[in-house]
């Protein structure tokens, strides 16, 4: 008790809670801007902290991490274009609400089931963080192959009814993610010598964007002159008693899921998410409605983005190891105050690290409220005419693409991406299974061969722990669930 | 009426999305704006800094170990410049950013953090184009040895010596940032000298193959002390030793590799290029500016708790340095069989 009292009295005095509402309201900005991610605007605003306390800095920063995780769903809810990679999988369902004129709907239940992921994966950071800690040790090369081979299982979960399309264009993403110097050997592929745009390969962020969001604004011109039948309806924003009920069984569970995800170092948000959406979607009580507007659909991905927040945390302060990117550069902010995160952290500086637990609880109760507040003036996008809203789509775009590496290169990226998508969604191809082809395929790739070179080329290395043993299983379980559950009920009734 | 709301709401957004935008690439097109402006005065006679914006490219993302000494030594030198903004372009391996800074404007305006990548990227044959005579080296600021670390409950290894005699009848995996980066050329510049063999692994930065390490899933790491330092303090890790020409100070006991009868000093360093064409008053105006800030209290306690070690050199020994630096990597390269055919 008298440690929550130091808490409030030295930390969390009403000047902290400004740097964090203002971390919160532009992780939101920064989040629901395509080609921003949570990584990029927690490195920008890394400077403005050098001249902050340590306490005062970090939970800004917390701040604007739980935001921009939060806020890539409003964009992508909105306009089909995950404003973070960690919303790829939210855009599938939540765009089609929106569509059919239920965008707060959509906007409520992401905000509300973020908060649960979010809340939950807190707990866990305040609760049992040092036993979760030592999962992070135990994950090597081996282990992240099958994880990296399970999330690419989910393509047969987001391709909705046309398997082998989701298939081709899952392939088409691994493809792609080849291109460039190759990180076990050095050998450079598919680039002409000298191309060093090439060679440094393709990064996602930019496909993400012409897939997503070009390519709806290329199909948006189609039609630009006639008027949107659909109006946003914006009485729904509070979630009704039905959509309560599944965002309550759904994303405290993804929440949980993403908490471990995030525990591991190198699977972050965007992972999270669609592991998320694949055990949603396998617990849903209506799974057949998935891909055409579901609230079940959208708490999945969200609990398990905003899950992967806490998560994160965990091995950054109790072994300072980061469990994704923006740890990372938050093991950054504190090693320039003068602080080491790790075991001794919590030895010698108690009051902070209980300061960083109770500031990321109200982070995401922030990131809650304003998200809610905010709802009715996001909705209002809907309702701008196609010929003003489709030309700031563009500009958002090109900005977006351009502002990742500051490459006139990613532009043309993201444009030829977006022609791509535009003709691949013409002949109704899936486009998310390439965005996880992206992701995961280089991950599984180079981890195939390190775990390989490692082990002497024995492949024994892949069956050697529990935790292989354990993702084998589900990746059998994803592959062959259906199948095994439907011969199971046929024995039942024979 | 409901309408027009709507657009007026829509356009806020908007240019409040765009102004977050902003705060990220604006940096850029003001630099480049006004240091036209800028350049025709420098030219002039005397070179003026004060009404001039300047940018410096770090070819790595934000956030890295590269990135924080940029923006620790661009925060100790803002007061004589008008402006000064870094910008990221990561990229293969630091070519992209360096490539870019090389053929940027010649009046001071676009200043290129330069890294060992410079001289490894073509020693590799992985350069696209980038060779270390297309920058006028400025200063050199920071240097960072490698540092032999192994898990500190390994009894196998005590010193490096053990390490060594051990690798000599085993096998043992040593991590590294990523093959062909510095601290692979580091790990298998000792084991040539020592007449070993080690078996490299590479990961995607420094992190993993830490992580990797903790884990017990390889048997060393040849990364910089600056970033294993956190779990050498709290016990998880030990080093052996340091390739530096003198011992550290943060690790006193630690000897160096020379000391054990190793004749090798590797490890990365990082300072400022201008491209080459740029004229030599503008170059040591440049040098007087960031030698001050080098030498600032500020700057001094920033690389203090960030672990780093300021290494000043001017810029004509730094060039020199990096052509001693290309041919001893482009030796070793030969050497390994590393050499990129493709």
């Amino acid at each position: 008790m008298s440690l929550l009292m130091e808490i409030f009295r030295t930390s969390l005095t009403p000047v902290v809670f400004l740097y964090m509402a203002v971390g919160v309201f532009s992780g939101i900005c920064i989040g629901a801007l395509p080609g921003l991610t949570a990584t990029m605007g927690v490195a920008l605003l890394l400077p403005m902290t050098f001249g902050m306390e340590a306490s005062q800095g970090i939970l800004m920063l917390l701040g604007i991490y739980c935001g921009a995780i939060y806020g890539g769903s409003i964009s992508a809810v909105l306009l089909h274009t995950p404003g973070t990679p960690a919303s790829a999988a939210t855009a599938i369902d939540g765009y089609a609400l929106a569509r059919k004129g239920e965008a707060g709907r959509a906007l409520g239940a992401s905000t509300l089931a973020s908060y649960m992921g979010g809340l939950v994966s807190v707990l866990c950071l305040w609760l049992i963080s040092p036993q979760l800690a030592k999962l992070a040790l135990k994950f090597s090369s081996a282990e992240f192959f099958l994880l990296a081979v399970f999330g690419l299982c989910i393509i047969g979960n987001i391709s909705g009814e046309n398997i082998e399309k989701g298939l081709l264009c899952g392939c088409l993403g691994i493809l792609v993610a080849t291109v460039g110097i190759d990180s076990v050997t050095s050998y450079v592929r598919f680039a002409p010598a000298g191309n060093y745009n090439l060679m440094g390969g393709i990064s996602y962020i930019p496909i993400m964007i012409g897939l997503f969001a070009m390519s709806q604004a290329f199909e948006n011109i189609e039609d630009i002159f006639t008027e949107e039948e659909v109006q946003a309806k914006i009485t729904n924003i509070l979630p009704k008693k039905e959509d309560l009920k599944k965002i309550v069984r759904i994303a405290p569970l993804t929440g949980l899921i993403g908490t471990f995800i995030g525990i591991i170092p190198g699977a972050g948000a965007d992972i999270g998410s669609f592991v998320g959406y694949n055990v949603a979607r396998s617990i849903a009580k209506e799974p057949e409605k998935f891909g055409t507007g579901s609230v079940e659909a959208i708490s999945g991905p969200e609990g398990g983005n905003n899950g992967v927040t806490g998560g994160a945390m965990i091995p950054m302060l109790t072994l300072g190891v980061p469990g994704d990117a923006v740890t990372a550069i938050m093991i950054g902010a504190l090693t320039i105050q003068g602080l080491t995160p790790g075991p001794m952290l919590f030895q010698q500086n108690k009051v902070l690290v209980y300061t960083i637990f109770l500031g990321m609880f109200i982070a995401n109760t922030l990131m809650c409220l304003f998200g809610f507040a905010g709802i009715r003036l996001f909705t209002k996008v809907l309702s701008v005419p196609k010929v003003i809203l489709t030309p700031i789509i563009f500009v958002l775009c090109v900005i977006g693409s351009f502002a990742m590496k500051n490459s006139l290169f990613d532009v043309w990226v993201m444009l030829i991406a977006g022609i791509v998508g535009y003709f691949l969604g013409k002949v109704k191809v899936p486009t998310s299974p390439a965005i996880l082809g992206l992701i995961l395929g280089p991950m599984a790739e180079k981890n195939f061969r390190t775990a390989l070179l490692k082990s002497g080329g024995d492949p024994s290395v892949f069956f050697n722990s529990v935790i292989c043993w354990f993702f084998i299983a589900l990746i059998v379980i994803s592959l062959f669930g259906g199948k095994i559950k439907a011969m199971l009920m046929k024995k039942k009734s024979a | 009426m409901k309408r027009i709301v709507a657009i007026l709401l829509a356009a806020a957004m908007t240019l409040s999305l765009a102004a977050c935008g902003g705060s990220s690439s604006g940096g850029s097109s003001s630099g480049g704006g006004s240091s036209s402006g800028g350049a025709s005065s420098g030219s002039g006679s005397g070179v003026d800094f004060s009404n001039m914006s300047v940018t410096c490219v770090v070819p790595y993302d934000a956030g890295g170990g590269t990135d924080a000494v940029m923006r620790g030594l661009a925060d100790a030198a803002k007061g004589s410049f008008k402006n000064i903004t870094v910008e990221n372009r990561s990229g293969a391996g630091g070519a992209t950013g360096m490539l870019y800074g090389a053929n940027a404007a010649n009046d001071g305006s676009i200043i290129t953090m330069v890294t060992v990548e410079l001289a490894t990227l073509e020693a590799m044959g992985n350069n696209a184009g980038l060779t270390y005579t297309m920058f006028k080296p400025v200063i050199m600021v920071n240097s960072a040895a490698s540092a032999i670390t192994v898990k500190a409950d390994d009894d196998r290894f005590n010193t490096l010596e053990d390490f060594i005699e051990y690798s000599k009848t085993n096998e043992v995996q040593v991590g590294n940032s990523g093959i062909g980066a510095i601290w692979h050329l580091a790990a298998a510049g000792l084991a040539k000298e020592a007449g070993t063999e080690f078996k490299h692994v590479g990961y995607d930065g420094a992190n993993g193959a830490i992580t990797d390490l903790l884990g017990g899933h390889i048997d060393a790491v040849a990364v910089s002390y600056a970033e294993v330092n956190s779990f050498v303090q709290s016990g998880d890790l030990k080093v052996l030793a340091v390739m530096s020409n003198d011992r550290l100070e943060a690790i006193p006991d630690v000897p160096t590799c020379k000391e054990c009868g190793y004749d090798v000093a590797l490890g990365t360093w990082r300072g400022l290029g201008v491209p080459a064409s740029t004229p030599d008053e503008v170059v040591d105006e440049l040098y007087r500016i960031f030698s001050e800030a080098a030498a600032s209290d500020e700057f001094k306690e920033f690389m203090d708790n960030t672990n780093n070690v300021i290494d000043i050199m001017d810029g004509e020994s730094f060039n020199t340095m990096i052509g001693e630096q290309l041919e001893l990597y482009t030796e070793l390269v030969d050497d390994l069989g590393l050499k990129v055919t493709g």
